[in-house]
C-alpha cells in the first residue's frame, strides 16, 4: 500500500514542481509560450515511450481504437494549452500555494456542478463541501 | 519575501477557479482517450494537438517577445512537460490500485498543496519567497478539507 500512496502522493508534487518550471519560463517566454515548451517536450517524451514500447513489444502502432474515441474528447489538448498557460501566469503573480488551492478549489467545485447537473445523487453533502471549499477560497483574497 | 498583504485579487481568484474548471474538463477527455487507447496515447494525444494549438494560438495572439528570442531562461525551464507526462502514467497506475480514483486524487491534492507551500516558502526554482500566515493555513484547510467531503462524503 506504501508504493501506491507513494505514487499518488508524488503524482500531485509533480503537478506543482512543472507548473514551477513553467512559471520560470514564462518569465522568458510568455505563458502561452512555456505552453508551447510544456505540450512540445511531452509529446516528443511520449512519442519516444510509444515507439521504444512498440519495438518492444510490437503490435499496431497506431491503435485501432483510436478511431473509435469521442469527438469532443480530442479537445483536451486546446484546454491544456489554456490551462497550462494560466498555470504558468498565477504561479509567478500570486505564488504555488495560492495557484494550487484556488486551482483546487475550481476544480472541484465544477466537478461538484457537473454531478448535480447530471442529476447524480447526495447533492447535500456536496453543497456542503462546495460551501467549506469557498469559505477557504474568500480566507484566501485580498482583504 | 513577498508580504501577505499581496493576496490574489478578484482577477487572479477567477482565473484560478476559471483553470480548475477547465482542468475538470480536461480530465473527462483525457481519460476517455485513455479508455479507448490506454494511458500513453491518452497524454500523447492531448499533448500533439496541444503543441499545434499552442502554436495556432502564438501565431495569433503575436508578442513582441516570440519564442526563439527573448534569452534568460535556464535549459531546465524547458523540461516542465517531462513532468507532466510522468504524471498521467504515475496517477493512472494508482487509480488501478486499492486506493482507486477517489483516493488517488485525495492524496494527489494533498502532494500537490504541500509542494505549494514548501515552494513558496524557500522560493524553489527561481520564484519568489512567499511566507504562509496562519490565515493561509486556515484557508488550506478548508479546502482541503471540502475536497474531502466532495470526494469521499458523496455516494458512489
Amino acid at each position: 500500500m506504501i508504493g501506491p500512496i507513494a505514487m499518488a502522493v508524488l503524482a500531485g508534487v509533480l503537478i506543482g514542481l512543472s507548473r514551477q518550471v513553467n512559471g520560470r519560463l514564462s518569465l522568458s517566454k510568455g505563458a502561452l509560450g512555456a505552453s508551447f515548451w510544456n505540450h512540445l517536450v511531452g509529446a516528443l517524451a511520449l512519442v519516444a515511450a510509444v515507439l521504444a514500447l512498440w519495438v518492444g513489444a510490437g503490435g499496431p502502432l497506431w491503435p485501432t481504437a483510436l478511431s473509435d474515441v469521442p469527438a469532443f474528447a480530442w479537445a483536451g489538448g486546446a484546454l491544456g494549452v489554456v490551462f497550462v498557460a494560466s498555470g504558468s501566469w498565477l504561479v509567478s503573480r500570486i505564488g504555488a500555494a495560492n495557484t494550487a488551492l484556488l486551482v483546487i478549489a475550481g476544480q472541484m467545485v465544477t466537478g461538484a456542478l457537473l454531478d448535480t447537473l447530471r442529476g447524480a445523487e447526495g447533492a447535500p453533502i456536496r453543497a456542503l463541501g462546495v460551501a467549506v471549499i469557498l469559505g477557504g477560497v474568500a480566507l484566501r483574497s485580498k482583504g | 519575501m513577498a508580504d501577505p498583504a499581496s493576496r490574489p485579487r478578484p482577477l487572479h481568484i477567477l482565473a484560478a477557479l476559471g483553470s480548475g474548471g477547465l482542468l475538470s474538463l480536461m480530465v473527462l477527455c483525457n481519460s476517455t482517450v485513455t479508455a479507448h487507447a490506454g494511458p500513453f496515447w491518452g497524454s500523447l494525444v492531448p499533448h500533439a494537438t496541444g503543441t499545434v494549438a499552442a502554436l495556432l494560438a502564438l501565431a495569433v495572439l503575436r508578442r513582441p517577445s516570440p519564442p526563439g528570442q527573448g534569452a534568460g531562461a535556464p535549459a531546465w525551464a524547458y523540461l516542465g512537460g517531462l513532468l507532466g507526462a510522468m504524471t498521467v502514467m504515475l496517477s493512472s497506475v494508482s487509480a488501478n490500485t486499492a486506493l482507486a480514483l477517489s483516493g488517488t486524487l485525495a492524496l494527489g491534492l494533498v502532494g500537490q498543496a504541500g509542494f505549494g507551500v514548501a515552494a513558496d516558502r524557500w522560493g524553489l526554482l527561481g520564484l519568489p519567497r512567499r511566507k504562509a500566515t496562519a490565515r493561509d493555513l486556515v484557508s488550506l484547510g478548508l479546502i482541503l478539507g471540502g475536497s474531502a467531503i466532495l470526494i469521499f462524503g458523496a455516494p458512489a
